[in-house]
C-alpha cells in the first residue's frame, strides 16, 4: 500500500506543472545561442592572445615543416594578422551558414570531425554508463548495508585506491592483461577483418555505432568484434568511476538507512530487501543523480587518457589534439560541443531531478 | 561455488594458451599493418612536403624512375623504360635534356591508359599550383636556372608581375608557353629542357619525391585540378589546402588503390589487381595511427601490427622479443644543428637580457664574433651526446653535409669537447672584452624535444664551468612560442635539422650555406652579407652547375671544410634510423630517400 501511493505521487502531475516544464525546457534552449556565442568570444579572444606567428604554428606544427617556408606569406595567406573581429567576423559568418571552419589538426571541416568521431564516443559512452553507473550504486549500496563489516572495508579501500590510480595506469594494466598476456580485448575500435566488413560496399552504416549497425546487417562477427574493443575502455572507465559512484551512493545511503521512516518501516515489519530496494536507495539516489551528469557529460564529451591508450578515435583525442596545435576552428567547434551538452545533460539532471523527487519544482 | 571457480579459471587458461600460440603464427597474411606515430597532411603529390603524406602518395602513384634497392644513386626504370644517360643517348652532351621513354601497357587504377601527356601534365601541373612553401622549388630550379624557386619568380621575370593569381589572360599565355616548351613530347618520349646542368636532376624525378608522381590528367581535370589552360594559372595556383581537389583523392598507376583516409587514424589501401607489375603480395596494407607506444607495442607482440615506429628510448622493450626483429645503423640523410643568430633581433627580445656586453646581457651582434662561435663548438660534448641521448645511433656532424654524400669525408676537421680551446676563444672574443664582463643569454629549445634539451644542458654546464661570470638559461617553450621566436630572429641561437629531399650535396649547402637559403635567415643580414663576401655563394653555384664530380667533391669538401673552420653553427650530429618489425616480414630493405614504409616489396612468410 506504502509502495502504490508512492508510485502514485512519483508519476502524478498537473497540467499547470507540466506546463511549467515544457516552458522551463524551452527557456532553456532559448538561451543556449546566446551561452554559445559567449563561450565562442571567450574562446576565441583568448586565443588571440597570441601573436599571429605563434598562431601559425596551426599550419606548421612540427620543426621538420619550416623549411622553404615564407612565414609571412603564410600568415598573410591565413589571415593571421588581419584585426581579431574581422577574423571572428569571419568564422561566425561561416557557422551563420552551417560553416563550421577547416580543422587544421583533423585535417577536415570542424562539423565533419565532430560529426566522424561522435559515434565512437557515443558507443562508448552507452556501453560504459550502464554498468558505471550501475555498479557502482550496487557497490555503493552493499557497502552501505554492510557497514563497518568486512565486505564494506574491502569495498572503500579498493576504491580508495581506484579512485588516487591515475587512469592511464589503469588503462595499460587493462591493456597489458587482457590484451598483451590474454589476447582478448584488442585496442581500436574494430580488428583488421571486422574492419573490412564495415568498410565493405555491402556493409550499410546507418548509425555509426558498430554494435547497432553490425546487427542491422546482421554481421555478428562485427558485433563481437566491437564489444571486444570496447570492454578494455568500459573496464578503465569502470574502475575509476566506480570508485567515485560507491562512495556518494555509500554515504547517501547510509545517511537514508538513518531517516525515521526506514526505521518506521523496519517497525512495520516491511521485509529489509524491500526496505533496502525501495525505500531506501530510491531517495538515495538524488545524489548520484547530480554526479551521473557530469560523468555522462565527461562519456559523451570524450576521454582523452582512455581514447589515447586504446587507440580509440573519439571526440576526446579530437579535443586534445586541436588544443596542442592551437587549431582555433577546431577548439571552437569542440567548445560549442561541449557547451550544448553542458546544457543539455544539466537540463535532463535538472528534470530527473524533478521526476525523482516530487517536491523539487522547476521555477 | 569453487567448482565453478575452478571451471571458470580452466576456461580462462585454456583461452589464454591457445591465444599465446596463435600469437606466434602469421596472422592475416593477406594484410599488413604499420602502426605508427603522425598523420598524413594532403593526399596531392603536389602539395605534401612531409613524410607522413609521401608515404602514402608512395603507395599509390608512381614515378618516372626508381631507386635501385638501398642505393640512392643507382636508378631502374619505373614508369620510363630506360634511365637517361649520354651512354644511351637520352641525356645531352652538356647535361641539359633528359628524355624519358614513356612505359606502354601501363594504366591508372581506373582503367585509364598511360600516355606522354599524362607525364608532361603532371609536371606542368604542379609548377601551376606550387603551393607557398610547398616543394615544387625543386622542379623550378633545374629547369629555370638558379634564382628560380617558383611561379612568382617566373611571372615576376617574364611579365613583371609578381602574384601568378593577378595575370591578366594575355600574361598567363605567355607564362604558359615559357613553362610548355621546358617539357615535350616526341611521340612515346617526354623531354625536360634544363637552363643549365643540374647533376641531381634524376634523384628529383625518382620515386620517394612525391612531387615527381605522374597523374591522370583526364581524371585530374575532372576532379577540378588545373584544366591545363592558361586562363586557370590563377586559379589553380597557390591553393589553399583544403580546396585543393586532390587534397584527398587519388588516381595513380602504383601497386595500391587508396581505399579509406581517416586522417589521424589510419589508411586502408586495397591490391591494384589491374597492377601493369607483378602484383603485391598483400591484398590490404594499412598505416595506422597509435601515438601510445605501449599500445604498439603490444601490437606487435600480438601480431596485429607487422611493423611498429619504435623510438630509440623504448626499443630495449621490443628486441629481444620472441617473433621481433629490429634493425639498427640505417643510413639517414638528416642532421641537426645548432644555427648561431649572427644578428639577433634585440626589440621585444627577453631572451638577451639587456641585450648589452656588461655581464647580464648579450649583444645583437654575440655570434657574429667566429671566437665566440668557436668556443660553443669547443664546449659541446659531442661524443656524450651521441653515446647517451642517441644511444650510439649517430654520427658527428662535419659540417651540413651527410654521409655519404660527395664531400662528405670521414677524415675531415671537427670540433670536439676541449674546455682549455673554448677558454681561449672566450678570452679572445670581443677584443677581451667579453671575458671581463661575462654575459648572460637563453638557450631556448621548443619543449617535449629531449635531444634539443640535453645538448642546452651540455652547453650551459660547461661553458659556466669555464668562467662564473657566463650564465646560461635553458627554457624550454611552446612549439607556438618557439615558432614565434625563431620567426622574429630574437632567439640567440635555435636548433635547426634538415631531412634530404634529394640525395645531394647541394640540397644541404643551399639552405645551411647559401646567403638565400633557408638558415642565413635564421643568421641574419650578417651572414649574408659574409657568405657573399667570402665566397660561398659562388662556391655553390659552380657546384650545382657541373657534371665534373672530381670538380664537384672539391667544391663541397671545401664548402664542409670552410663551415667548420667558420664555425658557421654548431654541427651536432646525424642520426641512423631503426625498423622494428615481425620476424615473419620479408623482404623489407631500406633506403634513405624512401618516405616510410614500401608495401610493395615485402611478403609474409610463416617460419
Amino acid at each position: 500500500m506504502l509502495g502504490r501511493e508512492f508510485k502514485k505521487n512519483y508519476i502524478y502531475y498537473t497540467r499547470k506543472e507540466s506546463y511549467e516544464l515544457l516552458n522551463y525546457i524551452i527557456r532553456r534552449f532559448l538561451i543556449l545561442p546566446f551561452i554559445l556565442f559567449g563561450v565562442t568570444v571567450l574562446v576565441f579572444s583568448m586565443i588571440m592572445m597570441l601573436g599571429p606567428y605563434q598562431r601559425l604554428s596551426t599550419y606548421i606544427n612540427d620543426p621538420a615543416q619550416l623549411k622553404g617556408q615564407d612565414m609571412d606569406e603564410l600568415v598573410a595567406k591565413y589571415g593571421l594578422d588581419d584585426p581579431w573581429y574581422e577574423q571572428y567576423g569571419r568564422w561566425i559568418g561561416g557557422v551563420a551558414q552551417g560553416d563550421f571552419g577547416w580543422s587544421e589538426s583533423a585535417g577536415q571541416p570542424v562539423s565533419e570531425a565532430i560529426f566522424s568521431r561522435f559515434p565512437a564516443t557515443l558507443e562508448l559512452a552507452v556501453f560504459a554508463v550502464i554498468p558505471v553507473i550501475m555498479g557502482g550504486i550496487w557497490l555503493g549500496v552493499l557497502s552501505a548495508v554492510h557497514h563497518n563489516q568486512k565486505f564494506d572495508h574491502i569495498i572503500r579501500i579498493i576504491s580508495t585506491i581506484g579512485w588516487s590510480f591515475p587512469t592511464f595506469v589503469f588503462g595499460l594494466m587493462v591493456l597489458m592483461i587482457f590484451y598483451g598476456v590474454l589476447g582478448w580485448f584488442p585496442p581500436g575500435r574494430l580488428g583488421a577483418d571486422a574492419a573490412a566488413i564495415v568498410r565493405s560496399a555491402e556493409f550499410a552504416s546507418y548509425t555509426g555505432l558498430n554494435v547497432l549497425d553490425g546487427i542491422l546487417n546482421l554481421e555478428f562477427g562485427v558485433v563481437l568484434d566491437s564489444f571486444r574493443h570496447l570492454i578494455g575502455p568500459i573496464v578503465t572507465l569502470a574502475i575509476v568511476w566506480w570508485s567515485y559512484i560507491l562512495r556518494i551512493t555509500r554515504s547517501s545511503m547510509l545517511e537514508t538507512l538513518r531517516k525515521d521512516y526506514i526505521r518506521t518501516a523496519r517497525a512495520k515489519g516491511v521485509a529489509e530487501k524491500f526496505v533496502i530496494n525501495k525505500h531506501a536507495r530510491r531517495n538515495a539516489l538524488i545524489p548520484v543523480v547530480t554526479v551521473a551528469g557530469p560523468m555522462v557529460l565527461g562519456l559523451l564529451g570524450g576521454v582523452v587518457i582512455v581514447e589515447s591508450v586504446f587507440g580509440y578515435r573519439g571526440i576526446g583525442q579530437y579535443a586534445a589534439q586541436a588544443a596542442q596545435q592551437l587549431d582555433y576552428s577546431g577548439i571552437l567547434g569542440v567548445a560549442m560541443y561541449f557547451s550544448f551538452l553542458l546544457i543539455l545533460i544539466n537540463l535532463i539532471v535538472d528534470v530527473s531531478y524533478a521526476v525523482i523527487d516530487p517536491r523539487i519544482r522547476l521555477e | 561455488m569453487q567448482k565453478k571457480l575452478v571451471i571458470l579459471l580452466t576456461l580462462v587458461l585454456v583461452f589464454s594458451v591457445f591465444s599465446v600460440v596463435g600469437a606466434q603464427e602469421v596472422k592475416s597474411p593477406d594484410t599488413f599493418t604499420f602502426v605508427t606515430i603522425g598523420d598524413q597532411s594532403t593526399l596531392d603529390p603536389h602539395f605534401a612536403y612531409d613524410t607522413g603524406s609521401s608515404e602514402v602518395i608512395y603507395q599509390v602513384y608512381e614515378t618516372l624512375i626508381d631507386y635501385d634497392g638501398e642505393s640512392v644513386q643507382d636508378f631502374v626504370p619505373l614508369l620510363s623504360t630506360e634511365i637517361p644517360s649520354q651512354e644511351n643517348g637520352l641525356v645531352n652532351e652538356d647535361g641539359s635534356e633528359y628524355t624519358f621513354v614513356i612505359r606502354e601497357g601501363v594504366e591508372f587504377s581506373n582503367g585509364n591508359s598511360l600516355t606522354p601527356e599524362d607525364v608532361k601534365y603532371s609536371f606542368l601541373r604542379g609548377m601551376v599550383s606550387d603551393r607557398s612553401g610547398g616543394p615544387i622549388w625543386m622542379l623550378y630550379e633545374p629547369l629555370f636556372g638558379a634564382g628560380f624557386a617558383g611561379l612568382s619568380d617566373v611571372t615576376a621575370d617574364l611579365v613583371g608581375v609578381e602574384d601568378p593569381k593577378q595575370l591578366t589572360d594575355e600574361q598567363a599565355e605567355e607564362v604558359l608557353a615559357a613553362l610548355d616548351e621546358k617539357i615535350t613530347i616526341d611521340g612515346n618520349e617526354v623531354t625536360f629542357h634544363l637552363a643549365a646542368p643540374y647533376p641531381p636532376f634524376l634523384n628529383i624525378v625518382a620515386k620517394g619525391a612525391s612531387w615527381g608522381s605522374i597523374l591522370d590528367k583526364e581524371w585530374s581535370m575532372e576532379q577540378g585540378a588545373w584544366d591545363g589552360t592558361a586562363a586557370d594559372i590563377a586559379a589553380s595556383h597557390d591553393p589553399v589546402k583544403e580546396e585543393d581537389p586532390l587534397f584527398d583523392k587519388m588516381m595513380g598507376t602504383g601497386p595500391f588503390i587508396l581505399t579509406e583516409w581517416v586522417n589521424g587514424d589510419n589508411v586502408v589501401f586495397r591490391r591494384n589487381d589491374n597492377y601493369w607489375g607483378e602484383l603485391a603480395n598483400f591484398k590490404t596494407a594499412i598505416i595506422r595511427n597509435v601515438d601510445e607506444w605501449s599500445t604498439r607495442k603490444l601490437m606487435l607482440l600480438r601480431g596485429d601490427a607487422d611493423m611498429i615506429y619504435a623510438p630509440t628510448q623504448y626499443r630495449a622493450q621490443v628486441e629481444s622479443e620472441d617473433g621481433v626483429v629490429v634493425t639498427t645503423g640505417i643510413p639517414v640523410l638528416q642532421n641537426m644543428n645548432m644555427v648561431f643568430n649572427w644578428d639577433i633581433t634585440t626589440e621585444g627580445n627577453n631572451y638577451i637580457g639587456s641585450g648589452e656586453m656588461d655581464g647580464e646581457g648579450i649583444p645583437s651582434d654575440f655570434f657574429d664574433d667566429q671566437d665566440v662561435r668557436k668556443a660553443f663548438s669547443y664546449s659541446f660534448n659531442y661524443q656524450a651526446f651521441l653515446e647517451q641521448v642517441r644511444m650510439g645511433e649517430a654520427i658527428q656532424l662535419r659540417g651540413p653535409i651527410v654521409d655519404p654524400l660527395l664531400g662528405y669525408d670521414e677524415n675531415s676537421d671537427v670540433y670536439s669537447l676541449d674546455l682549455e680551446k673554448a677558454e681561449e676563444h672566450f678570452r679572445n672574443a670581443f677584443g677581451g672584452e667579453l671575458w671581463e664582463t661575462g654575459f648572460t643569454m637563453d638557450l631556448v629549445y621548443n619543449s617535449g624535444n629531449d635531444p634539443r634539451k640535453t645538448a642546452a644542458d651540455m652547453l650551459k654546464s660547461y661553458i659556466e664551468r669555464i668562467n662564473p661570470k657566463f650564465n646560461i638559461n635553458v627554457r624550454g617553450v611552446q612549439w607556438s612560442t618557439y615558432l614565434d621566436a625563431s620567426v622574429r630572429g630574437t632567439l640567440p641561437a635555435s636548433f635547426g635539422g634538415w631531412l634530404a629531399d634529394f640525395p645531394d650535396p647541394h640540397n644541404f649547402v643551399q639552405p645551411f650555406l647559401a646567403s638565400a637559403g633557408y638558415y642565413a635567415g635564421r643568421r641574419g643580414d650578417t651572414y649574408k652579407e659574409w657568405a657573399e663576401e667570402i665566397g660561398i655563394n659562388d662556391l655553390i653555384s659552380e657546384g650545382i652547375s657541373t657534371t665534373d664530380s672530381t670538380r664537384r667533391e672539391e667544391i663541397y669538401k671545401e664548402l664542409q671544410q670552410m663551415s667548420i673552420d667558420h664555425a658557421i653553427d654548431l654541427w651536432i650530429d646525424q642520426p641512423t634510423g631503426s625498423n622494428t618489425r615481425r620476424t615473419w616480414v620479408e623482404g623489407w630493405y631500406p633506403n634513405a630517400m624512401r618516405p616510410g614504409v614500401d608495401f610493395y616489396s615485402m611478403d609474409k612468410v610463416a617460419e
